[in-house]
């Protein structure tokens, strides 16, 4: 380990900000400002409607991508049902302003808490099992939402294939329906959104309770010998992510005006699979920009109508042989490459 | 009717679409015994069999598709054994089925190139295509072979694990990987075995789906969310529990579309709830995955 602690000392020394460590963490906080702020403005005055449009529908799939990612990095959980909640947000929040004369916000919270309250529900009987079994109720559980909004008996509810326009009238935020479908305003809040929840995964994973979750999908058994539950903390994790793709859900179906069983659809979880393992799914920023990537790429071929040939090749290509994904290789071809260096300036 | 023709209506129907469950998912319970992976890609195998079912029998009948379309799905799982899950051995389980379900999904979209859209119907052989009078109904003859292809292929199966050297090997490895392997027991070569003859159940039991549901693009995730939750209630990498789960989930299933038309959908999600809540890990003896 004291060849780690050389390198580190050794990169530092030879960095440019060679300050304390509380002066580097500043200049990270600016530099991140910067580019947050930079990419949230940037944007909707260079691009097209086009890509913009494109770009945030990127972002809002990153951001389910991430929640999928999150999971399978600290829990080893592969989760095949995210569209569930996706589109299922969606549908509670145009019913409970249709059928039940909620206000806007009203609707939102509720869609919101009623999601969550289905995915402690969900994970309190699925987290038990093995994570096989996990992947394929999560499956399950998601043909099963999926299959509920073509229910005859919910027809009056849910229009069955048809789907459902979501407008409404006020404002959510400060924002009106309008402003959400507008793709330059759309592309801020769509950037805020997966910076917050990136942020967001980011500080659970450095948490003591990201590390309990590791120590969990280690080895199980050595966490309950050792005093530790591996169940409920598991359950919060599961919860957790569903609250991303949540969110998630919400910034869809406001942008879109509009929900349909395709948004439910087996497709929109493998997508957001995708996305994951294209991005890598060990940090935060892979998954949302895997999104993003698979967006564009999505847009290229999704033309001859090949857009799920694109996702089960992407699945096979990146587990077989690019398994950190394209952003994780980079990351880890710059450590290696900064190592090496650092390596042979000791030598020189 | 009577109420005890509606009962073997009931019943007769529901071991019609048993049979279809019980050849796939017995195939997945017993690549997952060997090799503790789940074939996600298993529907699509299904949807390949019924594809060439369909094309074979326009050539060479019934009969012919149901010998040639199975073959050729046990090449594609010879295929698969060396090419997929061989060199993925050193994998986590979880990677291996992802990868299982991203050529799922190409195998899928490629029939989808192949055929189109839309679903084709494929009569029955004429042999097989009117009803008989039992029990004072009449009953299609179709499903009558449909139930005697399940129940004959679960009796084949039984006696192949209970009976043959081949088949204890399998039990062996199913219930201890290590301990059979120390013992001499090649469970590359059994694999070999065990997934073509998986893929070749799902060959015959897309033939067979032909002529009683259709051919269709969605067939292959219907099919695999099905037998999933077959495997999953009667607990991963059990045959005798993927074998019950499978009768009882034709029983919830046809029931379900009989008593409340409406809700039928949910029927099967319902029971493997309720099956998670009360054995969480399913009704047979699976092995826990290594």
């Amino acid at each position: 380990m004291s060849g780690g602690t050389t390198t580190r000392v050794d990169a530092r020394g030879g960095s440019l900000f060679a300050g304390s460590a509380s002066v580097r963490a500043l200049v990270y906080v600016a530099l991140a400002a910067l580019l947050f702020g930079f990419g949230a403005i940037a944007p909707t005055h260079l691009a097209s409607e086009f890509v913009l449009r494109i770009g945030a529908g990127g972002l809002l799939l990153g951001m389910l991508a991430l929640s999928v990612a999150f999971l399978m990095s600290q829990a080893g959980l592969v989760v095949l049902g995210a569209a569930s909640v996706y589109g299922g947000v969606g549908y509670l929040f145009a019913i409970a302003m249709s059928k039940w004369d909620l206000s806007p916000t009203a609707a939102l919270l509720f869609a919101f808490c009623t999601v969550i309250a289905y995915a402690a529900v969900l994970g309190a009987l699925i987290v038990r099992t093995n994570p096989l079994a996990f992947m394929m109720l999560t499956l399950a559980a998601g043909e099963m939402i999926s299959h509920s909004v073509m229910l005859e008996g919910l027809r009056d509810y849910t229009s069955g294939a048809d789907g459902l326009v979501v407008t409404f009238k006020g404002a959510v935020f400060g924002m009106t329906a309008a402003d959400f479908a507008n793709a330059t305003q759309f592309w801020p809040i769509a950037w805020s959104a997966a910076w917050i929840l990136g942020f967001a995964a980011f500080a659970v994973r450095r948490s003591r309770f990201g590390a309990i979750l590791r120590a969990i999908q280690e080895n199980e058994e050595r966490m309950r010998f050792s005093g530790f539950g591996t169940y409920l903390p598991r359950l919060a994790a599961f919860v957790f992510v569903n609250a991303i793709a949540d969110v998630c859900g919400l910034l869809h179906v406001l942008n879109s005006g509009f929900v349909s069983p395709e948004s439910l659809g087996l497709s929109v979880s493998t997508n957001a699979l995708v996305a994951a393992l294209v991005g890598g799914v060990a940090n935060s920023t892979g998954p949302i920009a895997g999104g993003v990537l698979f967006a564009f790429a999505q847009d290229q071929f999704g033309a001859h109508g090949f857009t799920q040939l694109l996702t089960g090749l992407a699945v096979v290509v990146f587990i077989v042989l690019l398994p950190r994904g394209v952003i994780g290789g980079l990351i880890e071809g710059a450590r290696r490459r900064s190592v090496l260096s650092s390596k042979r300036r000791r030598t020189a | 009717m009577r109420a005890h023709g509606v009962i073997a209506l009931l019943i007769a129907n529901s071991l019609a679409l048993a049979s279809l469950l019980i050849m796939l998912s017995s195939g997945l319970a017993l690549i997952y015994g060997l090799r503790d992976v789940i074939n996600f890609g298993h529907g699509a195998l299904y949807m390949l069999g019924a594809y060439l079912g369909y094309s074979i029998a326009l050539i060479g009948g019934f009969w012919t598709a149901l010998v040639v379309s199975p073959l050729l799905l046990a090449l594609l799982g010879i295929a698969f054994e060396y090419l997929v899950l061989r060199p993925l051995r050193g994998r986590s389980h979880i990677e291996v089925a992802l990868v299982t379900l991203g050529l799922g999904i190409i195998l899928g979209q490629a029939l989808i190139f192949v055929y189109g859209g839309e679903a084709r119907g494929v009569d029955a052989p004429p042999a097989l295509a009117g009803s008989v009078r039992m029990f004072g109904l009449s009953y299609p003859l179709y499903r009558i072979f449909l139930i005697a292809m399940g129940l004959g292929s679960c009796t084949a199966l039984a006696l192949w694990l209970r009976f043959s050297t081949s088949g204890l090997y399998v039990r062996a490895v199913s219930q201890d990987p290590s301990v059979a392997r120390m013992m001499g027991v090649n469970a590359d070569r059994l694999s070999l075995l065990v997934t073509s003859l998986s893929a070749a159940f799902a060959g015959v039991a897309g033939v067979l789906a032909g002529p009683y549901l259709s051919v269709d693009p969605g067939m292959d995730v219907t099919m695999i969310v099905n037998c999933l939750i077959i495997v999953v209630i009667g607990g991963t990498g059990s045959i005798a529990g993927a074998i019950i789960a499978a009768l009882l989930f034709g029983f919830v299933q046809v029931a379900g579309s009989v008593f409340l038309p409406d809700l039928a959908a949910l029927a099967p999600y319902v029971l493997l709830f309720v099956v998670l809540l009360i054995a969480p890990r399913g009704i047979g003896r699976g092995r826990a995955p290594a």
